[in-house]
């Protein structure tokens, strides 16, 4: 396939550069936060941040659906546990094991760091270099996701749907009250 | 902008998002660290499927996002279930399934 690699644009770095520092941040802010709140604010921003990365890689329909899905559905599913929950740490760093965690993330931050050394000495092949154009001129919108999904991946997205159905269902039964799970039969 | 840097970006939320699952000890944050891993994961399947001109990838990051629905949802239940159980939702004190 022969892509054309065209420098990006001065727009386009700004907002990838904007867009990637949103999603860093909001990361690092959502696993150092003390209070869930303010946790789950800094997620949503991530996941918005990482819909506008989707969009400048054409990714038109998933952008849409991480702004619906990730940042409305599922931080609200959060939202609601941690207004159950409402738990605040003193400790929010587990104190027990630390050296063994300590050196868990040690020893995978090395091997990302290979990785992203890896990434960055194959940055010229095909796969990764620049498409200014998208290549085909649907990519990436409902209209083409949507043939795909309804021909060559109608089994994975009706099985999909029964594992969401499941979750539903389960959902529902683990998060009951106690005094009401075991009557189920008297109805 | 070339590929090579949402990968990077990529691999950089995931190494946050696994420090996240390691570190903290409040099941919450456990959760939210493993959805990082998930946008991290679709993020580098946008990537490579825009470099390969290939929109399989868009379709596979989409059931990557209804897993990560189903996922939140029975993971938010059992955590619900455990602090009604236990009081407490500190997962460097919860080792037991009995109540």
């Amino acid at each position: 396939m022969n892509l054309a690699t065209a420098a990006p644009t001065v727009l386009e770095k700004i907002a990838f550069f904007v867009l990637a520092a949103g999603v860093l941040g909001g990361a690092l802010v959502t696993i150092t936060r003390k209070s869930a709140v303010g946790a789950l604010i800094a997620l949503i921003a991530t996941f918005c941040a990482s819909a506008g990365l989707y969009a400048t890689l054409s990714a038109h329909f998933l952008a849409v659906l991480q702004v619906l899905v990730y940042a409305g559905a599922i931080m609200v599913l959060f939202i609601f546990a941690v207004m159950i929950v409402s738990h605040d740490e003193e400790h929010p760093i587990a104190l027990r094991g630390l050296f063994v965690r300590t050196a868990g993330v040690l020893a995978i931050g090395y091997l990302f760091y290979r990785t992203a050394w890896l990434v960055v000495r194959e940055r010229t092949s095909d796969v990764l270099a620049a498409t200014a154009p998208p290549p085909i001129p649907d990519f990436g919108n409902v209209a083409a996701i949507g043939r795909l999904l309804f021909s060559d991946f109608l089994f994975p997205f009706e099985a999909i749907s029964l594992l969401l159905l499941a979750a539903v269902v389960g959902g529902v039964v683990l998060a009951r009250p106690p005094q009401t799970r075991n009557d189920g039969g008297a109805v | 902008m070339p590929g090579h840097f949402y990968i990077l970006v990529s691999l950089a939320l995931f190494f946050i998002g696994t420090t996240g699952v390691l570190m903290r000890r409040n099941a919450l944050f456990v959760l939210m660290s493993v959805e990082l891993q998930l946008a991290a994961g679709s993020l580098a399947l946008v990537a490579f499927s825009r470099g390969l001109g290939d929109q399989r990838g868009h379709v596979v990051a989409f059931f990557v996002m209804a897993l990560a629905a189903a996922e939140a949802a029975i993971g938010l239940a059992i955590v619900v279930s455990i602090y009604r159980v236990n009081r407490k939702i500190d997962l460097a004190t919860i080792d037991e399934l009995r109540n």
